[in-house]
Parts: C-alpha cells; structure tokens; sequence
C-alpha cells in the first residue's frame, strides 16, 4: 500500500494541456528505497473555447480540439531521499471543424530526480522539504506551429522545490517550480511584426517562453483510498506573444489556472485503478480545457 | 538532515533557471560589403515610370570650392571624431543598403497588416475597414513591394544621372575616411537620401498610419550618411528632393492602376460568378461563409506589355466531371491522407499565409540573399527588385483573372475529407498563386543571376508543389501557373535585356 498511494499523484500529471505536463512533474511523496512503480493511464480532454491573449474567444473555424492521450509513468526509488521519475505520452488531437489535420505520435520524453532535503518531525506530523530537477525532449519531429498540434516541441529543464506536510491521513503540498523550454527551429522563416526587430531575415529559431509554475494541493491518502484537490496556476516568466495569424504558435507566452481531483484506488495487493477530473478556471493563449482520465497502477 | 553543500548546489541552480531573460527572435549580424560595380552610365538606363531619367532636374550643386561646400566639407570630417555609439548603430544598419533595409521594412509592415477584416455574414459587408489600416493580402503585397522597388529605381536612375552629370567626387577620393564601405560614385546627390525619401513616400501612401514611424526611419537613414562621412547636408538635401518629385510621378501611376476597386464594393462577384463557364462553382469554406479575395483582382493595370501578359493567361480547366478532374482530385486526397512530415514541412515553409510578408515578400527575401552575394549597388538592386517585383504583380494579376472566370472549388470542397496543412485561402483554387509568383519571380532572378538557376529552379519547383502538398490546391491548378508566370517572367526578362543595364 506504501507503494501504490502516491502514484496517483503523478499519474494526473501529464494530461492537462496536452503539450505539456501540467500539475508538475512531481509530488510530494518520495517512493522509498528500490521500490518501483509503473502506470499507464488514458486521458482525453477537449475544449471549445480558447484564450487569445487573456480573452475568451470561441473559432467556429475550428471548433472544439478533442485531444486524447496514452501515458507510460515510471518511477524508481534510488534511495531513500532519491526518487527517479520517466515518463513518455503518445498523444491524438484533432479539431471538430475546418480542416485542420489531425495530428498524433509520441510527443516528450521526461525524466525527474527528486531529492527529499530536509525531514522534520513536528509532533505526530512530519513536513518534508523537497527539490526537484526534471528535464524533458520531443520523443520525435512533430509539427508544432498549428493550432491543432500535440506540443511546443522545445527542450526543457525544469527545476522545482516543494514543502510536502502530512498528519496522519491528511495531507498538504505546495510546489514553486520553473521551466526553461530551449529554442525551437519551425517549418518556416519567421516575419512577423515587432517594432523591435526591424529586420524580417531572422531566421526560423525561436525562443519559447519559459514558464513559472505553482500548484497546491491537498487530500486524504489511507490504506483504502486516496483523494486529493489541486489548484494549479503557470505564469509565463518571458513576454512571449499572443495568438494572431502568422504568430508562429511555440513563441506564445502560455498561462493558466486549473483546479482538479485525483482519486486511488487500490484492488489488490500490487494494483490499483486511479482517476481525475479537471477543469480550467482561466488562461492566457491556451485552451480552456476539461479533462478526465484514468488508469492502471502497479506497484513494484 | 543532508548536506548543505547539495542545498547550496540546488537553490544555485534554480536562481540560474530564474535569472535569464530571452528575445523572442534571434538576430544574425549581416557583413557590410562594397558594391561590386558603380555602373557610370546609370543615368541612361531605361526608367519605368518617368519617360527617362531627364523628367526630373537636378539643380547644380555649389562647387568644390565654394565656401558652402567647404564648410560642408569641415562639417563631416569634425562630426566624424563626435561619432557616439547610437548613431554608429545607425550607421552600420544603414550600410547594409537602403534599398535592402526599405525593402525588409515594407515586409514588416506587409506581416503586420495581412490580417483579414472582420465580416458581418449578417450584412455580407466587412467592417468598414478604417482609413490607413488596409488588408495587406498578397494582390496588395505585390502591388506594393513592385510599386516600392519602381519608386526606388527611376529616382536612383535620375539620381545616377545627376551624379556623372556633376561629378562631385566621392568623400574618399576628398580624403575622409567613411565609417563603412561606400561606393565610390561622385556623392552629389546622395543615393540614400533619395531611397530614403522615396520608400517612405511610397509606404507611407500604403500604410499611412504608420507615417511617423516611417518617417523616423527616413530621417535616421539619411542622417547616417552623414555620421558615416559618406555624404555632405547638400548631397542629402539634392537626394531628398529628386526622390519627392519622383514620388509625386509614380503615386500618380498608383491611384489609377484600378487596383483599388478590386474588392469589389459592389458586389458584382456574386453575378460572374453564376455566369462563369465552369460545372462546379467555388463556395467559401469559412464560417460564417464570406465573400471571396479581391475579385475585381484581375483588372490591375499591369506594368508590362498588357498584351503579351493576356496572352499568357490560362485557359479553361478540366471540367469536374472529367477524368482529368477526378485523378487530379483524387491525387490531393491521397496526399492528405499519408501526408507526410517532410511534405508538411514543404507545405509549411511556402505557404506564408496570413500575418507573414506574403509570397511576393518570401520571395523578395529570397532575391536579397542573392542580392547581396552579387554584392549590387544600390541602382542595380533596385533594378533587380523593380524587375522582378513588377513581374510577380503582373503574374498575379493574370491569375487573379483567371480565377475570377472560372470560380474553381478548392479541393476541400469538393470532398471535405481533405485536410490541410493551413487555413484554406478564401478565394477559388485556379490557378495556384504560389505557383504563379514562384515561377515569374525565378525566371527573372534565373536571369539575373545565371549561376544560381539550378538552386532557383529546385526552389520554384518546391515552392509549386508545396500547396498540392498542403492540400489547397490541384497539380493543373500549380502546373497552369507555373506556365503562366514563366511567361509573364519572360516578358519581364526582355524588358531587362534592352534596359541599358549590362
């Protein structure tokens, strides 16, 4: 049971705003000494509306973007105060109207080293503090300048704390993250108006805007089941630039708020059967997106 | 507890996360070359608008040893030590050509008003677009980028004509060192000053909200002649003049090339269009529908022989219910079911759609490079821009012709299971544009630049099939504007051989 509980966690992890991990790609419970776990879990979420800067707008020439996705999570204790985390998605996303092609494949690879820094006894509670290093790479070359695509297609090193509280059942964890995504080369040359780039023979490289990114989240974990709620809020951390026609998209300076559960189930001894639900309470140049999925945990 | 030294290491790391600031676009740094030739009989090449380059006077200017021009003369070798940074930037930026920088600058402003107008599908009328915030489509980006480089070219032939006329010697040939390479053509009037004058003239007549700006830019340019020691107040002012009466000449021409009743105000699409001699007709795909792209497009006044580019107008296409039609159909379908990422990549690269400097402007970048590595002075690029510029706008004026006669459907319409790379342009499918400018663009730059023709064919090559890649266009739509902007690029390959220039 020790096992299998804080895998729910992670499992949500990777679904929210199909480019990207949202939620982070760690929580607060460290997996303990050479013991393993592994998940795979299906999620889908759509949206009908999207924000084009902070503003609402709805496309009729494109509808709603249905995007579904098929995790591989893995972690591994490589000692007690240091957990491995792996993950890779296979990722369809496709719009409602238009005539967007549909796009699919492998999006990331993203590998995370947790390291549990401090321990603290207060009482019969315990709060931990805890730091994060994750990095993550495109698994292949997948389009990335479209409003239908499965991700930004940058390189990211993401670094994060986190100050993880437990008594008894109950517990509380805030995480302080930030996510430096690498240059990405587009299809195309890039044109477009900026008063500050008087020269249009840039190049096709360009920056993605690195983001800052929080979440709590709060819940009960027993031996019979777990449930949490999480708040989730990135913030673009570079100006970055709005959605606009011939805007390449990866330069967009992305943002959100989501709010969410997690529910565990364990069945028996080695498994378990996880599941979520999240909604987005606002956003800058992303969709707004609600999300349910769901999937299979196995301890090892 | 652990050890603090991995703390320190973390919180280290995360503050260097924190700490960087990026662009959201990359500069490279572009070398400064002098001009390979200084083409002396300039002057007497043949104009374009101006009957030639005697429609303009240049006055005298003062003689060397006039007091006015020594003091002058005093003036920039002084300034020359007082160089600060600022205006050295200014300096470098400029050195780089007036005609190229104007030319990157009217691509900017293109990008930044290529946005479409919202429609009232309720009213069928667009808002009103205001004054000075015009829809730089890609009609209206050839109209503009030939109307620039036609602008630029006639005043620096005037500006040729009058440096051999008077022959004041060049700064370096007076002993002052100039901050950068300059050509060593006789400095009065100055070429830069007249390019200057004359783009923001002409851009400023597209974009007039922009007039301040454009202005500032003018002004900084003509400026830095003279912090470069390149040029004297009175070659700039000479400079400045010539370029504002060929201005005046050549906006003339731009009011009454009919192209601005080529939206159609009033509608009159909605009837050719039930007349038109074809089986199945174009539909817009958007939602709500809207009407289609400058549909009085085709009645441009061109700027080469109006006969010789009718004659290069397309047919008629295969009917839809032909086998032709079907295979061509059928073949785009295919296409976009197992299209794959280097076929996107192609269609993506070529497609410049909306928000981006257009096809003619890809083009022109593309002219740039070659531009530059025949290291041309500022006449011959703007003869090599206004040559292939006035060639794009004719050929898409012949394409837009045809287009409006025949209303072909795109290939989404006549099955809507065929995706696309991009948006699907909201006009009828034949012929294809990108073909059309892809193939009249390269045949004059194939001329210009013989030794670069393989490389300009495998481009043209790419850039027609790109949209058939994308999925927005048949082959006859591509194979039939490629044909007919070879031939409108050959018409404008004969002007360019009986010019004057070598």
């Amino acid at each position: 049971m020790r096992l299998t509980l804080p895998i729910a966690v992670f499992l949500l992890s990777f679904f929210v705003n199909s480019p990207t991990h949202a939620q982070g790609l760690v929580d607060g419970f460290m997996r303990g000494q050479r013991k393993a776990s592994l998940a795979v879990s299906y999620s889908q979420e759509s949206y009908d509306s999207y924000y084009t800067g902070k503003t609402e707008i709805r496309n009729p020439n494109l509808g709603t973007v249905f995007t579904q996705s098929l995790n591989l999570y893995g972690t591994y204790g490589l000692g007690y105060d240091l957990d491995l985390i792996v993950s890779a998605p296979y990722v369809r996303t496709e719009a409602s109207a238009g005539y967007w092609q549909k796009q699919e494949g492998f999006q990331d690879l993203s590998a995370a080293l947790r390291w549990e820094a401090f321990d603290y006894k207060i009482g019969s509670a315990r709060l931990s503090w805890l730091f994060a290093v994750g990095y993550s790479l495109p698994l292949q070359n997948y389009v990335i300048d479209a409003p239908v695509a499965i991700g930004h297609g940058s390189r990211n090193l993401d670094g994060r704390t986190l100050l993880h509280f437990k008594s008894g059942a109950f517990f509380l964890t805030g995480q302080l993250g930030y996510i430096r995504r690498g240059q990405v080369t587009l299809d195309r040359v890039v044109n477009y108006y900026d008063p500050d780039n008087l020269n249009p023979n840039s190049s096709s490289t360009v920056n993605v805007p690195d983001v800052i990114d929080a979440v709590i989240r709060g819940g009960v974990a027993t031996k019979h089941f777990y449930i949490d709620g999480w708040v989730q809020q990135q913030r673009p951390y570079n100006k970055g630039t709005d959605i606009a026609p011939g805007i390449p998209f990866p330069t967009n300076a992305i943002g959100f708020t989501r709010t969410g559960i997690s529910v565990y189930l364990p069945l028996i001894k080695k498994f378990g059967l996880n599941g979520g639900y999240s909604t987005t309470l606002n956003g800058q140049n992303s969709g707004k997106a609600t999300r349910l999925s769901g999937g299979i945990v196995i301890g090892i | 507890m652990r050890a603090p030294s991995l703390y320190s290491t973390v919180v280290c790391l995360i503050l260097w996360l924190g700490g960087c600031k990026e662009p959201v676009i990359n500069e490279g740094i572009l070398p400064l070359t002098e001009p390979a030739t200084t083409d002396e009989n300039g002057g007497t090449w043949r104009t374009i608008i101006l009957r030639s380059a005697a429609d303009i006077t240049v006055p005298e200017p003062a003689a060397l040893t006039s007091d006015a021009y020594q003091k002058e003369l005093a003036e920039i070798k002084n300034g020359l030590l007082g160089v600060n940074p600022e205006n050295n930037a200014a300096v470098n930026y400029w050195a780089v050509g007036g005609v190229h920088r104007w030319n990157q600058i009217a691509r900017l402003l293109v990008a930044k008003y290529n946005t479409a107008p919202l429609y009232n599908a309720g009213t069928n009328t667009f808002t009103p677009s205001e004054a000075g915030n015009p829809f730089a489509n890609p009609p209206y980006a050839a109209r503009l980028y030939a109307l620039l480089s036609v602008a630029q070219y006639d005043a620096l032939v005037v500006a040729w004509k009058a440096k051999y006329q008077y022959n004041r010697p060049s700064m370096v040939r007076q002993g002052i060192n100039s901050l950068i390479p300059a050509l060593d053509v006789p400095s009065y009037p100055s070429e830069d000053a007249a390019v200057a004058e004359v783009s923001a003239q002409m851009l400023t007549f597209f974009f007039p909200k922009e007039a301040d700006w454009i202005k500032a830019k003018a002004t900084e340019h003509k400026q830095s002649r003279i912090w470069a020691g390149a040029n004297v107040t009175s070659d700039v002012k000479a400079g400045e003049q010539l370029a504002a009466a060929v201005a005046a000449k050549v906006l003339v021409w731009a009011r009454t090339d009919h192209f601005d009743g080529a939206g159609d105000a009033g509608n009159t699409w909605e009837n050719a269009i039930a007349n038109a001699p074809y089986d199945v007709k174009w539909t817009s795909l958007e939602i709500p529908a809207r009407p289609p792209m400058l549909p009085l497009g085709g009645m441009v006044k061109t700027w080469y022989d109006s006969t010789a580019i009718a004659k290069a107008t397309p047919g008629a296409p295969p009917a839809t219910t032909s086998a032709a039609f079907q295979k061509a159909l059928a073949e785009v379908r295919t296409i976009a079911d197992s299209r794959t990422r280097e076929q996107w990549r192609i269609a993506d690269f070529w497609f410049d759609g909306a928000g981006t400097y257009t096809p003619p402007g890809h083009w022109n970048l593309i002219a740039e490079d070659l531009i530059r590595q025949d290291r041309q002075n500022e006449l011959r690029a703007a003869r090599s821009y206004a040559l292939m510029n006035r060639a794009m706008q004719d050929a898409i004026t012949a394409c837009w012709d045809t287009k409006y006669k025949f209303y072909v459907p795109r290939p989404s319409q006549m099955d809507p299971a065929i995706k696309t790379v991009a948006g699907i342009p909201n006009f009828p499918s034949y012929t294809a544009d990108h073909a059309t400018f892809a193939a009249s663009a390269t045949t004059v730059l194939g001329y210009l630049f013989p030794s670069e023709s393989a490389s300009l064919n495998a481009q043209a090559q790419e850039a027609t099939l790109s949209q058939l890649y994308g999925g927005i266009h048949y082959r006859f739509d591509n194979e039939e504007g490629a044909r007919c902007g070879t031939s409108v690029g050959n018409v404008a390959v004969d002007w360019a051989a009986a010019d004057g220039a070598k």
